[in-house]
């Protein structure tokens, strides 16, 4: 019993790293219609501003954050702003290979500036060390990230539900033209939800420094898992994106203990169930 | 592509070939064809081999272009059916050493994987068929590297022979000879090739374009949708099968990389390249992703950064690829009387493109 | 092209035969040896591409400037395999045929190795595999199939094994085993190995749970959790380079080196892996639990060559040597004696000059073994520790088991490499 409690605990802590990613991705979609491919690369560069400003400037760790969030908000609102939006008209296959072809462009320049070997900062003092629970010893990291998880999750509900940006967010989200009639700046909403997005992959980047490593092609790692549950839980869905999220990283962990020979295909198999059997994903808008 | 360039097609192959080049071409064509029948007699080993690879890109990316520039359907999975065609050939090469049933069962596994795949994945359309693919292609992936006994796993099918091409009773020619296996390749992608010119040029060629502008009025002019597009994802899968199944021959090795989707993403770059809008962009662009690859890490580590900058200015200013780049040059040099630019506008959708 | 080289060569030859000093140059007949070189060099697993290239390049340095091989200077090409067979096979074709290689080195995937092998016999070109550990490649390809254009000059996976049977045979309270593993072949070999030695010598010890995680896994959390339900009294542990040192922090923050009694991290001696936990060992968090082997641990054998190759490529690069750099620099020098021994560039020559090759290399004295090309040479393990003289932790409280101890020989009985 306290093995599958402390098991899952571990994969809610996973789960949460897959939340903040799903969470940009889904606002995005869900804003803009665009499935950004490059976002993995976002949350790699998120990881590596973190460590630079944390492992190499010396900053505290909450201000490294910080920063790597503000600088990959930037990163994402140029991909937005004078790119991404010429394309609007066309076709949605062409924002897709465009934002691939972020991806290989940001993968080669991280290379390029940090050099390829992987980098790993010391983990903050304040973070080290563990809780007993369940007879065993949990990590207050991985207490650290359900936590944050949860805040990002509580306050993004907020800023959607309760401000005049988020509704105006979602006005221009449901009815493009006549939120632009009604005089809402769209093309600046979207550069917002954009930013927005971007930054909380960058979140979801830099929160991981200290525990993993930061090196060219981690995002690729984990967008292909990030796209699964955003599909899983209804594009454009932020409730369905962290339900999925749970989803992926308990029943994740739980494969782990108990069926360790279907962890690389279970990803799929339910992806693609959820498409062929409730395409509008498991919670319905 | 509307239906009087259609026409137009029909009437002047040649300018639908090459997205309105003029007559130089027919000599650019045979001097091509000159070229790649004497090519083991011009080059080194490593050119031969290189245009083995190009010819096999060749065909992948022609597959992949029929269900995207003329269906309209963008799919990430393609890999999954060149890796379904590699191993399933490879297994026969292993077992009983014969070219021609190798390359069968390559086309027969990928075409059925396809038919069978293709159900679940055509009733939807544009992000959701691309995520569906996505993930096909990567449970393919995953299968290919974890079922080691029958795959090998991540250690792949080794020792394959490079299969002499026989029919029993009746000869045998040994492949052994890159040069050789060269001119297997470049018969089985010219066959290919002319296969597709004459599907797209065909009615359901048309029919398929048709659903591509807008599927309501295709299916009101009585095409049935659903199974067209099922019938074009079945081709793309065998071309991606017959792609694949040449590949174990070549290399003698098949390993689960084949099946990623950073695989599937090959034929969407050369295409891209290319040319979504002309026939032979996905031949071009398979030339030109491999010549740009090679050459660039002879120098630099750093290609990812180029090809991806490449991608951007492609997609941002030149949608209809090198194709149209050129097609442009010579259209304005010879002052043809066109109407309108449509053609390289990118995949061209009627209405308010909500097709779903 | 081919014709225009001949010619050129040919003058060559005539300019440098008026120079008397330089008339060894007509014994090899080019002008250049030509080597080309392979490894991984990005993702978290770049290093060690990185750590190849470097040894490659001091060996060649130091080569040229003795004169170089029978006179002769070598020029060398490094290249990306990325870690994918296709490229690596692609590489090789490309060094040979298009370049000009006469030898090859590197490769850091045992995937990579296995797909080259067939194609080095249709090339004809001898390729020295410094890093790849998969004893398949010996085992099967070379002793079973007989390619002779394999060499090995690296020890395979009976060190991260073996090694680790052999030491810990002796703690008899150390009974129940666990396994973190990467989850693709050298995972499961080194697990299979390690389970049917130990159990030759302690038939008392139980495996008692296996985690296995695949390339590109980030988190580890999960697979701690799950082999530490069972409750082991040790670890086995094989992801290697940037995923090691995620899954010893990502260890320690679940306080597993408080439980059990030892951890074996197979490729722990490697010098990435050392500068990524250096803190926590200075902090001694590992409690002095973790133990750990490599291909070669610059801080033995405390011989004056290998002293003096340490020195110089700090000097010559501001690192410690890892062990693919020192592999790949001894297979150059390897490659010096064989050929001055065989006076030719050719293959079968070399391969012949090679039989029976004993050669003092900084990882001491290497022997080749013709039965499977293997130059077979000693790595002991040992405590991860600190010691002030280094810079980062190093491997101490050295366990020297002799090659000849834990080497397998012919004829190989198939080890399972399945999980």
């Amino acid at each position: 019993m306290d093995t599958i409690a402390y098991q899952g605990l571990i994969g809610l802590s996973l789960a949460m790293y897959l939340w903040l990613l799903s969470a940009g991705l889904t606002i995005i979609f869900g804003v803009l219609g665009v499935l950004n491919f490059a976002h993995g690369s976002l949350f790699m560069v998120g990881a590596y501003l973190a460590f630079t400003f944390y492992g190499l400037v010396g900053f505290p760790f909450w201000l490294a954050i910080a920063l790597s969030m503000l600088g990959v908000g930037l990163l994402g609102l140029v991909m937005e702003r004078w790119f991404l939006r010429h394309l609007y008209h066309l076709d949605h296959a062409y924002q897709l290979l465009l934002t691939f072809g972020f991806i290989l462009i940001l993968d080669d320049a991280v290379k390029m500036i940090w050099g390829g070997v992987f980098k790993i900062p010391q983990i903050p003092r304040f973070l080290d060390g563990a809780w007993p629970l369940f007879g065993r010893r949990f990590p207050v990291y991985n207490a650290f990230i359900i936590g944050v998880g949860v805040l990002v999750a509580v306050g993004l509900w907020w800023l959607f539900e309760r401000t005049w940006w988020g509704r105006t967010v979602r006005a221009t989200a449901s009815e493009r033209e006549m939120a632009n009639a009604l005089g809402i700046n769209v093309p600046g909403v979207f550069s917002g939800v954009f930013a927005v997005g971007s930054m909380l992959a960058a979140l979801g980047g830099a929160l991981g420094t200290p525990v993993r490593v930061v090196a060219p092609g981690i995002g690729a790692a984990m967008i292909i898992q990030a796209f699964t549950i955003t599909v899983i839980g209804g594009l454009g869905s932020l409730k369905g994106a962290f339900i999925g999220s749970l989803i992926v990283g308990i029943l994740g962990a739980y494969a782990t203990l108990y069926f360790p020979a279907f962890e690389l295909a279970f990803l799929f198999i339910v992806m693609a169930l959820v498409l062929m059997l409730r395409p509008q994903g498991l919670v319905a808008r | 592509m509307d239906s009087k360039g259609g026409e137009a097609a029909n009437r002047r192959p040649w300018h639908a070939l090459f997205g309105g080049l003029a007559s130089p071409l027919g000599w650019a064509l045979a001097a091509l064809a000159l070229l790649l029948a004497f090519l083991p007699f011009l080059a080194g080993r490593y050119p031969l081999y290189l245009a083995i690879q190009i010819l096999i890109l060749s065909v992948f990316s022609l597959g992949f272009n029929l269900l995207f520039g003329y269906t309209g359907l963008l799919s990430f999975g393609q890999a999954g059916f060149y890796a379904v065609g590699s191993y399933a050939c490879a297994k026969i090469l292993l077992a009983t050493p014969s070219l021609l049933l190798g390359l069968l069962g390559g086309l027969v596994a990928a075409g059925t994987t396809a038919v069978v795949l293709g159900v679940l994945c055509i009733r939807h359309t544009r992000v959701y068929f691309s995520m569906l693919t996505l993930a096909f292609g990567m449970m393919i992936y995953s299968v290919a590297w974890k079922w080691r006994d029958v795959t090998g796993g991540d250690d792949g099918l080794v020792g394959i022979p490079r299969a002499p091409l026989e029919v029993p009773p009746l000869f045998s020619l040994s492949l052994a000879s890159m040069e050789r296996y060269y001119y297997v390749v470049l018969l089985c992608a010219g066959l290919a090739i002319w296969l597709m010119y004459r599907l797209v040029h065909s009615p359901l060629g048309l029919a398929l374009q048709a659903i591509r502008d807008s599927e309501t009025r295709a299916a009101f002019a009585g095409i049935p949708v659903a199974r067209y597009r099922l019938i074009a994802f079945t081709i793309a899968g065998l071309y991606a099968g017959l792609a694949g199944a040449l590949l174990p021959p070549l290399e003698n090795t098949v390993t689960p990389p084949i099946a990623h989707w950073s695989h599937s993403a090959e034929p969407v770059l050369a295409t891209l390249l290319g040319g979504i809008n002309a026939f032979a962009g996905p031949v071009v662009g398979a030339f030109l992703l491999f010549m740009l690859k090679d050459i660039i890490v002879r120098y630099t580590e750093y290609w990812l950064i180029v090809l991806g900058v490449i991608v951007v200015v492609l997609v941002m200013g030149f949608r209809g690829g090198v194709v149209s780049i050129l097609a442009e040059a010579v259209h304005r040099r010879a002052r043809r009387d066109r109407r309108g630019e449509g053609e390289t506008e990118g995949i061209r959708r009627s209405g308010n493109g909500l097709g779903e | 092209m081919r014709n225009r080289t001949g010619l050129l060569e040919g003058l060559v030859a005539l300019a440098l035969l008026a120079l008397p000093v330089q008339g060894m140059a007509q014994t090899l007949g080019v002008p250049v040896i030509k080597v080309g070189v392979q490894g991984v060099a990005s993702g978290s697993h770049a290093d060690y591409g990185r750590q190849i290239m470097m040894g490659a390049t001091m060996a060649l340095e130091e080569i040229n400037a003795a004169g170089g091989i029978l006179g002769t200077k070598l020029e060398m090409k490094f290249m990306d395999d990325e870690n994918k067979p296709a490229v690596g096979v692609k590489n090789a074709r490309y060094l040979v045929t298009e370049w000009g290689a006469h030898f090859m080195y590197g490769t850091d995937s045992s995937g990579v190795a296995m797909a080259m092998g067939p194609v080095l016999a249709e090339l004809k070109r001898i390729h020295f595999f410094t890093h790849a550990a998969t004893h398949r490649l010996t085992e099967e390809l070379v002793a079973g199939k007989g390619i002779q254009e394999i060499v090995r000059v690296s020890v395979p996976v009976y060190q991260d094994a073996v090694t680790a049977a052999m030491i810990f045979k002796d703690r008899p309270e150390i009974k129940r085993w666990a396994t973190i593993g990467a989850d693709y072949e050298y995972g499961y070999s080194t697990w299979n190995l390690f389970k049917d030695t130990l159990k030759k010598y302690r038939p008392d010890v139980e495996f008692v749970a296996a985690a296995w995680a695949p390339f590109w896994t980030m988190d580890f959390s999960p697979h701690i959790a799950a082999v530490m339900a069972a409750k082991p009294d040790a670890i086995l542990a094989t992801p290697w380079a940037g995923e090691a040192v995620m899954l010893l922090r990502q260890a320690l923050l679940q306080g597993v080196f408080d439980q059990v009694g030892a951890w074996w991290q197979a490729m722990g001696g490697s010098v990435d892996v050392l500068e990524g936990i250096t803190k926590e060992v200075q902090d001694n968090k590992f409690k002095g639990k973790l133990w750990a082997t490599a291909r070669y641990i610059h801080n033995w054998p405390d011989t004056p060559e290998n002293r003096a190759f340490v020195e110089r490529f700090q000097k010559r690069w501001g690192r410690l040597p890892n062990y693919s750099a020192e592999t790949t620099y001894s297979a150059l020098y390897i490659t010096k004696a064989a050929v001055e021994k065989a006076r030719s560039l050719e293959t079968a020559k070399v391969v012949e000059a090679m039989k029976g090759m004993q050669i003092m290399t900084p990882g001491g004295q290497r022997a080749f073994r013709s039965e499977d090309h293997q130059f077979v040479y000693t790595v002991p393990a040992g405590r991860v520790v600190w010691d002030p003289k280094y810079p980062i932790a190093v491997l101490g409280d050295l366990r020297v088991v002799p090659a000849k101890d834990y080497y397998r020989y012919p004829p190989f009985t198939p080890v399972a490499v399945t999980r």
